[in-house]
């Protein structure tokens, strides 16, 4: 004990120092109290109050990660990284824009959660979820800067703790119960075996600290069998956030049985921040010229082609709407793995892009399946025959988002892929590495089978027809308008995508 | 101009789209204004588009006309510089011929449309958005753009296809978007990979300039389409991966034979308005697309592939011939003539002389002009008795005078009888075949026996159909369905039997305004063998 003295003073400093780096954080973990008093005091009638301050203050956090911006760039001047708290986070330019879509997303979602008529029959109400967001929402943030083991663990538990109980929130039939005791499982097997991986990589280093000196070279010291064990134990638990091949299985279930909202939840904003750790963690190998023992790229390569593949053929089978949107979305996982392989900065503004768009699109196509289900009570493919002239504006919307997904001009999801083709492409022209090559025909090959899927809904909507076409069971006019808005964004973005990624 | 030709269908397809359901009746009126618009301005622009050897075009960026540039897409991409996309579009020879040809087929496909009864708001406004994305892939100079247009095609035809379509509708519709969209991701990656060959002159930025493509200084040394670095891609040449990738997406389109077997599907099933804009219109990008980008950006490989290109040409002459021979509908024989008729277009470009050339360009006009025509009066029959088995009908020459008029200046004309555009299309086209040094000439024999069988066909179904004494499956209800033409199909119909005669009498019409930009191509792929 005695021998730690002297070292607390600078800690300590240390410590305080960081907070003004870490204000978005604190304001998050305010609000997340705010919300939970807001909801202790007002009892049952707190659902709408709860709401506007979830949602208030989390644009205010926004306004916040902006202010980070700044930071950075001095950081970026004076080449000093932003490491906070000794160097168990690190602010990046790439970790800010990250928080904010993260943030800007968790507004939507946080707005759309109550619109779903299924999830507001909950009869606890929703405030509870309001602050399970808002806690998730903080380990979203840690998982975007975290570069120590520890912190890494951490964040992602903490996201995964809040993701079981959305998932399971509302219960009522066997099959949600199913999917919540299927997710907690197997959570709790990726984190094990994630941990088992990260207790090795402390073994072998005598560190937790990613960025440390030493960490790398105690990693090359070692055996390579070994390391390569350790390190691809790790990628697994990641992966369990990113759902990609072998960590998927957990997907089409959990999708499927959870409400819909929560679906848009788990689709987009832990797999964001996913692959902002990815990065993370990668960062220390990739600009390490002695490193060789472990080929990521060749790992990643692998498990983004067989992602796509298995995802993209996987969701032809499906005829459950948020089934079908589940596989999908483990195929886009591959393609934006495809970004991380490039390993430079445009890659990772590439990616960014993608995955901006490509959750704002999920977003909007399973706020079109709540509408569908809330007004006709339609949730298969079956459903959905016949639709498309009664209720005409949400199937139009629907059309401009999927394609959007598919990434068919002029919508903001083919711009997403050009940026990715353009990063991949960019690196292939200097190294010629046949693997990337593989994954742009891949990408390109698996971009056809996705629009024969994903053009399933409009033939259901538009093309099938249905003699008798059932009467409207309730109205949702809040959920076509945010669905209109997302889609004429889409169509912006896909004009004129420069506004926002010369930012990025 | 030319922004205002591609932009003025969509915001009529806007006013449809505001404008409430109950005035219904008046959209097709809004089309035709729109399409009649359109017709005005390319006429314009037709006889204000300068001809000389100042304006090639091709590859000369400043020899291009109605030229505008307006910096788009501007991402700064760190170390790989900037990516620059401009709104691009300018027109030369050879766009400006199949502009106008498009805008007439235009007007006489919203004519068709008449005949759409059910859900029309959503039906005109998706013919507004196709209508532009086609115009805008004639005029686009860069590739981006280009590519942008030329998936927009692909949505709002499957909508047109999928639900105003016949009893195969679904079917139909996704095999086309499948296929073309098979080949368009793969074009997509070819695109990615010039513009990161190829930088700006001006501004040393990535481009996606096309006419920036075609020179070969433009290329950074060592980037993977630069023509001296011999680059290779599972052990080929890029160069000639990146051309065999473009030519299929675009193969895909005009159809070349391995690759036609959507086309029957999707015309049989489409509402003739749509039949006749993909005859018409669509299968003519396909060429338009060798043309300008296939051979614009790959010349030498064009050239050391030609005998491919020319032998899949007549592959597609004499297959869609026999194809259109064993056909009992109506429709699919038009749809197989039209793959027939289509190979003599790749035959014409695979020899790589003016008159080939030359032939190939006309033989899209006039086909343009004339597959059109004939879907049209397919349609007429089937609106009226909603059959189309040529074995039903006997003898409508008695009953309907004024159809079996036009049955027969549209059947002369695409067998190819000297007086009408084919003939001189196919003429160039075999001419330049036979002199062309690339092309064994057995390939233009080949070629010239499929007019033979056209003919054998469009007689035959002439003979089967028309003539005899009347006997209808249908007996005296279809006897009563099927009057003659009314006066608004005569007046679609006459204009293009006009321009079918016209062009025949005087291919100067075309040819004047063709012929410096195909000189240019043709001397500009001589330098490059050199």
């Amino acid at each position: 004990m005695h021998d730690l003295l002297p070292y607390i003073h600078g800690s300590l400093s240390n410590l305080l120092g960081s907070i003004q780096f870490f204000m978005p954080e604190v304001w998050l973990s305010a609000l997340f109290i705010i919300v939970l008093i807001t909801d202790l005091l007002f009892g049952k009638n707190s659902q709408k109050l709860c709401k506007t301050v979830a949602c208030v203050g989390i644009l205010l956090i926004c306004i916040l990660d902006l202010g980070q911006r700044d930071f950075v760039k001095q950081s970026v001047e004076e080449n000093i990284p932003l490491f906070l708290f000794n160097n168990s986070l690190l602010l990046t330019r790439a970790a800010v824009n990250f928080k904010f879509i993260i943030d800007l997303l968790a507004f939507v979602l946080l707005i759309y959660a109550d619109w779903d008529h299924k999830l507001r029959a909950h009869k606890k109400g929703l405030s509870d979820l309001y602050t399970i967001i808002i806690a998730s929402i903080f380990g979203l943030h840690l998982m975007t800067m975290a570069v120590n083991l520890l912190s890494i663990y951490l964040s992602i538990e903490m996201v995964s703790l809040a993701s079981y109980l959305l998932v399971a929130y509302r219960s009522e039939n066997a099959f949600s119960t199913e999917a919540g005791l299927k997710y907690v499982l197997f959570g709790a097997a990726a984190s094990a075996i994630m941990l088992y991986g990260i207790s090795l990589l402390y073994g072998f280093t005598g560190s937790l600290d990613l960025f440390d000196g030493n960490f790398l070279q105690g990693l090359t010291q070692a055996n390579g069998m070994a390391v390569s064990f350790a390190l691809v134990l790790v990628l697994l638990g990641i992966g369990f956030k990113l759902s990609f091949i072998p960590m998927h299985f957990w997907v089409p279930d959990v999708y499927e049985g959870a409400s819909t909202p929560v679906t848009a939840y788990l689709s987009t904003l832990p797999k964001i921040a996913g692959f902002a750790l990815l990065i993370n963690f990668l960062t220390p190998f990739i600009f390490s010229v002695r490193w060789s023992a472990f080929d990521f790229k060749l790992f990643l390569s692998i498990v983004g082609i067989a992602t796509m593949i298995a995802g993209n053929f996987a969701a032809v089978l499906q005829t459950n709407v948020k089934r079908m949107l589940a596989y999908s979305s483990i195929g886009h996982t591959g393609f934006v793995l495809m970004a991380i392989v490039t390993f430079n900065q445009q890659g990772i503004t590439a990616l960014t892009w993608y995955l901006l768009v490509y959750s704002i699109a999920n977003i909007g196509a399973l706020v079109l399946a709540s509408y569908f289900a809330n007004v006709t009570g339609a949730e298969d493919m079956e459903g959905y025959k016949g639709l498309g002239l009664r209720y005409t504006t949400a199937s139009v919307c629907f059309v401009i988002i999927l394609i959007s997904l598919t990434g068919l001009p002029i919508t903001a999801g083919f711009t997403g892929k050009v940026f990715v083709f353009s990063a991949v492409y960019g690196v292939y022209q200097q190294n010629h590495d046949l693997w990337l090559l593989l994954l742009m025909v891949t990408g390109a090959l698996t971009t056809v089978v996705s629009l024969f899927y994903y053009l399933k809904i409009p033939l259901n909507l538009f093309i099938k027809r249905l003699e008798i076409v059932k009467e409207p069971v309730s109205k949702s006019y809040n959920l076509l308008i945010l669905a209109a808005i997302i889609s004429v964004l889409l169509i912006l973005l896909g004009v004129f995508p420069d506004f926002i990624i010369n930012h990025l | 101009m030319l922004t205002l030709l591609i932009f003025l269908p969509i915001l009529f397809g806007f006013i449809i789209v505001v404008l409430p359901s109950s005035m219904r009746a008046s959209f097709k009126y809004i089309t035709l204004l729109a399409t009649l618009l359109q017709l005005a301005i390319s006429i314009y622009i037709y006889l204000n588009f300068k001809t000389g050897v100042a304006f090639g075009g091709i590859d000369h960026e400043t020899q291009f006309q109605f030229l505008q540039k307006l910096p788009w897409i501007h991402l700064n991409l760190g170390s790989l510089g900037t990516m620059q996309i401009d709104y691009f579009v300018g027109i030369d020879g050879i766009s400006v011929t199949l502009l106008l040809m498009t805008s007439i087929v235009m007007v006489v496909a919203a004519l068709s449309s008449w005949e759409i009864t059910s859900n029309l708001k959503g039906f005109f406004a998706l013919f507004l958005l196709l209508d532009m994305a086609l115009i805008g892939v004639f005029c686009s100079l860069d590739f981006f753009l280009f590519y942008i247009f030329y998936e927009l095609m692909l949505l709002p035809l499957y909508f047109l296809i999928g639900m105003w379509g016949g009893a195969r509708r679904e079917y139909a519709a996704i095999k086309f978007f499948l296929y073309t969209l098979f080949g368009s991701v793969f074009m997509l990656l070819v695109m990615i990979g010039l513009y990161l060959s190829v930088k700006d002159p001006a501004t040393g930025n990535h481009t996606f300039n096309m006419i920036q493509m075609m020179n070969p200084a433009n290329y950074t040394p060592g980037s993977i389409f630069n023509i001296l670095s011999h680059q290779t891609i599972f052990g080929i040449s890029a160069r000639t991966v990146g051309f065999v990738v473009l030519f299929v997406a675009f193969a895909i389109k005009v159809p070349v034979v391995p690759l036609h077997t959507w086309l029957p599907d999707a015309h049989v099933e489409a509402p003739t308005p749509v039949s006749i804009i993909l005859a018409g219109i669509l299968l003519k990008i396909g060429g338009y697309g060798i043309i300008r980008i296939c051979i614009g950006i790959f010349p030498e490989v064009a050239t050391s592939g030609a005998f491919w290109l020319g032998l899949l040409g007549v592959i597609s002459i004499l297959y869609g011939a026999f194809n259109a021979l064993a056909q009992r509908d109506f429709k699919r024989i038009i749809a197989y003539s039209s793959v027939s008729q289509m190979g003599f277009v790749l035959l014409g470009i695979a020899s790589q002389t003016t008159e080939g050339i030359s032939g190939a360009v006309f033989q899209m006009v006039s086909h343009g002009f004339l597959s059109a025509m004939l879907f049209f009066l397919v349609g007429v029959v089937y609106n009226r008795v909603h059959d189309r088995d040529i074995y039903n009908f006997r003898g409508l020459g008695t009953l309907m005078p004024k159809y079996m008029v036009f049955i027969m200046i549209a059947f002369f004309a695409s067998l190819g009888l000297p007086g009408f555009s084919t003939f001189i299309a196919e003429a160039f086209s075999l001419t330049g075949a036979f002199k062309s040094a690339l092309l064994p000439n057995w390939l233009a024999i080949c070629g010239a026996v499929g007019i033979l069988f056209s003919a054998c066909y469009f007689l035959w179904t002439l003979q089967r159909m028309f003539f005899g004494s009347v006997s209808l499956k249908g007996g005296d209800t279809w006897r009563a369905a099927l009057v003659d033409l009314k006066p608004r199909e005569i007046i679609a119909l006459i204009p293009l039997a006009l321009t079918a005669l016209a062009l025949g009498v005087m291919p100067s019409l075309v040819f004047d305004k063709i012929n410096d930009s195909v000189l240019a191509l043709v001397s500009f792929t001589k330098t490059f063998i050199r």
